[in-house]
């Protein structure tokens, strides 16, 4: 008996898959359930590595600061360890692992210099999301020069390209490239991983963990909630998961405003300055957001697309285990993207 | 090639041995300003990375649920339920503001006073010379005692004076953790099994063994040996003090290589260390394979499921412009480079050693919950074409053959490498097979 030497230990099918990774640390959280950074860390890379030599991409929001919350570089390192592993020779060699798509709205992607980019290059693609973008009109964009002054106008853009950002991800862009006929497009979010987040103190209309959970839900795209290690995530899920028809504090707008100032500062600015469409208030996003936790409630399985059953589903939002964590996360993608079996 | 024969006093695995798989738990006051550097720091050394190593889990603010200033969440032996599984490791991280906090000793004191069925193991630690002020029955027990306390109010994290801290309590507790996971072997014709926390300090000490050559390799071969027996809780075989004069050179050689207690390696690998016949001897024993028993019966090789090898690391003394052939047997073993200006260099080599050892023991815990398989065989190490060869099944398969090891995964060159010399085997991380 022969091996098949034509693959194993990478997918060859290729695929359009891109699956959004919301991850953030919330220090507090996360140890008052017995886990650190470090463990996060871990389960960032476990989650993301066999998506990788499925040959998915992955979507990563995070900006490029190297603090420790902050875990692009940790992505830019496993694709890069990736794809070095690939180029030696051998029955994997030629197939391509995937990337990551760096979604960065204004002004944040100001701090990208052109050698950072640069570096990265091969791993990743940067995705600026513009104030054009984000549907602002000309007369009402703020020049990048005053983008960190501190202005009102200033910081309700950036919430609006942040709030864009989230809703432009879930579908095809296209990235013109001067001289060139045709654009560079980004392929949409197909699957959303989340996990912790911010539940106050956020930038935005609102917490950014809710509001990617939002689109992704709006998008019928699955969405894998892990609401086991704290944050808006679990503050999700615990909704999703609480029989009847109670409405979480944390998502109605009373406890978001007295809790985020910023909340408040945003509502009023609406008023002042022109919202582009599709631009949620923190109301009506939250009243969108609980509108699915209802419909979850009677069906979670379906509501969140996960491609596990019931059962499982249930677990998935509350499990405190990594191991399991992970597992039921791949186990629900290879339902829903067909994943092939690897070993290694 | 025949059955691999076995010697007397071979090291085996004896399977009703403890091998519940440890999980260690770091306990430390919220205010314990070092506590949470430390438990980072105990993370990241006992898991090295891509995903070998114990689970560390935390335990310090109050849990979700709980009142402010509340208990963390509780630890799975508190639950009641004997586990057949799970070995809970707990690190008593002991500063002033733990054993002022009534709530955190009536805590700790709950978790001494268990039944002996479920009760975790306990590891006090003391951070503060406050630290034996704790609750009985914790003071009967030996702490570790991290040097280079106390720190400085506002001591940074980062600081040289914190270095040393965490660089002794990483040393001790290898030791201690080592000790522990490789104490857990009854010794042959033992009925009962041992209780989590009876290590009573009456077993043999873990020994490492010194292999080295006469002509040029003892200067850090005895330097390393004087540490062992001045700064640790081991024992060094170390052949001018430990082959008796008159007894069979040889035989007591091979005696201490397959002993149970002799947990590693250190090959001294001087310019004349690969000629050496006994130098060569020595490395090609401890780097063989050993099938792992199950229940009280004598592994068969060639049928054995589950494969352990002990560590060995490499201390390259070659000096200046002296040069050497390179030694098939040693494979994927560690190296270090010898250097008389790196200070405590030998309180680096054998705490990494004993690391990689205490690795090893929790590999093989961890490889016999893989569930058995015809065409399966389970490593304790990250294998390569060298340590394989030795493997019966592997060697003679002429059928597709699946390998399990520890981790999340080896690199694609060397699953290519192995792919060429071994074309009727697949390579399964632990990761992968458990997922």
């Amino acid at each position: 008996m022969t091996t098949d030497r034509t693959s194993r230990y990478r997918s060859k099918s290729s695929r359009s898959d891109v699956i959004g990774l919301s991850i953030s640390y919330q220090r507090e959280h996360l140890l008052a359930r017995g886990f650190g950074l470090e463990h996060l860390r871990e389960l960032l890379i476990r989650l993301a590595r066999p998506l990788l030599r499925q040959r998915a991409d992955l979507a990563y929001g995070g900006h490029w600061g190297e603090t420790d919350d902050n875990f692009t570089f940790d992505l830019l390192r496993l694709i890069s360890a990736e794809q070095q592993d690939n180029r030696f020779g051998g029955p994997d060699t030629a197939l391509k692992i995937g990337q990551l798509y760096n979604h960065c709205r204004w002004p944040e992607y100001l701090d990208i210099t052109p050698r950072i980019e640069a570096q990265w290059i091969h791993c990743c693609r940067i995705v600026r999301i513009s104030q054009e973008m984000a549907g602002i009109p000309p007369a009402d964009v703020v020049p990048d020069s005053e983008a960190r002054r501190g202005s009102d106008h200033a910081f309700f853009n950036a919430a609006v390209c942040l709030s864009a950002m989230r809703r432009l991800m879930m579908n095809w862009i296209n990235l013109p490239i001067p001289g060139l006929a045709s654009p560079f497009s980004v392929p949409p979010v197909t699957a959303r991983i989340v996990l912790g987040g911010k539940v106050d103190g956020f930038s935005g209309f609102l917490p950014g963990i809710f509001e990617e959970a939002l689109v992704t839900l709006e998008s019928g795209r699955p969405l894998y909630l892990l609401g086991g290690f704290g944050g808006a995530a679990a503050v999700l899920a615990n909704a999703l998961l609480t029989k009847g028809t109670a409405r979480p504090p944390e998502l109605t707008t009373k406890w978001q405003a007295a809790n985020t100032p910023n909340v408040a500062k945003l509502d009023k600015l609406r008023t002042k300055y022109k919202v582009p469409p599709g631009v949620r208030s923190t109301s009506a996003a939250l009243d969108a957001l609980f509108a699915f936790v209802k419909k979850g409630r009677r069906n979670l399985a379906k509501t969140l697309g996960t491609g596990l059953d019931e059962a499982q589903t249930r677990e998935l939002l509350a499990t405190q285990d990594l191991s399991r964590a992970v597992k039921l996360v791949h186990m629900g993608l290879r339902t829903k993207f067909s994943f092939d079996e690897l070993p290694a | 090639m025949g059955p691999v024969a076995l010697r007397k006093h071979a090291r085996t695995d004896v399977h009703d041995m403890d091998d519940r798989i440890p999980e260690i738990y770091v306990l430390w006051h919220p205010s314990c300003r070092l506590g949470e550097t430390l438990a980072r720091r105990i993370h990241a050394w006992l898991r090295p990375g891509n995903g070998l190593g114990p689970q560390v889990f935390y335990r310090s603010v109050a849990a979700p649920d709980a009142v402010a200033g509340g208990k963390p969440v509780r630890l799975p032996c508190e639950g009641g339920i004997p586990s057949k599984e799970k070995l809970d490791i707990v690190l008593l991280l002991l500063d002033e503001h733990l054993i002022s906090d009534q709530a955190w000793r009536s805590w700790i004191t709950d978790l001494a006073w268990l039944p002996t069925e479920t009760r975790p193991v306990l590891l006090p630690i003391a951070l503060d010379p406050t630290a034996f002020n704790v609750p009985e029955p914790l003071r009967k027990l030996n702490f570790l005692r991290p040097t280079g306390l106390p720190l400085p109010p506002l001591e940074d994290p980062g600081s040289p004076a914190t270095e040393v801290v965490v660089r002794s309590l990483l040393k001790q507790l290898t030791e201690a953790m080592c000790r522990l996971l490789l104490g857990r072997r009854d010794p042959p014709g033992a009925s009962t099994r041992k209780a989590a926390d009876a290590d009573d300090g009456t077993g043999p000490k873990i020994r490492i063994f010194l292999s080295h050559a006469k002509a040029d390799g003892t200067v850090p071969a005895k330097r390393i040996r004087d540490y062992v027996y001045s700064q640790t809780q081991l024992a060094a075989f170390y052949d001018e003090n430990d082959i008796p004069f008159g007894a069979p050179f040889g035989g007591v050689l091979e005696g201490s290589l397959q002993n149970e207690w002799t947990a590693a390696l250190i090959a001294v690998r001087s310019a004349l260390y690969e000629s050496r016949p006994w130098c060569r001897f020595e490395i090609s024993k401890f780097r063989r394979p050993l099938p792992v028993a199950e229940k009280r019966n004598k592994p068969n090789p060639n049928r054995a499921k589950h494969w352990r090898l002990s560590p060995t690391l490499v201390v390259d003394a070659l000096e200046g412009n002296s040069r050497t052939r390179g030694i098939p047997e040693l494979g994927n073993a560690p190296l270090i480079r010898w250097s008389t200006e790196v200070p405590e260099q030998e309180e680096q080599i054998v705490t990494t050693l004993l690391r990689d050892a205490l690795l090893a023991a929790y590999h093989v815990a961890v490889g016999r919950r893989i569930p058995d398989e015809a065409d399966r065989i389970v490593l304790s190490w990250q294998p390569d074409p060298t340590t394989l060869l030795h493997i019966p099944q592997v060697r003679n398969s002429k059928r597709m053959l699946r390998v399990a090891y520890p981790g999340r995964g080896m690199s694609g060159l060397e699953l290519d490498i192995l792919d060429e010399v071994f074309p009727h085997v697949t390579f399964e991380s632990f990761e992968s097979v458990f997922a």
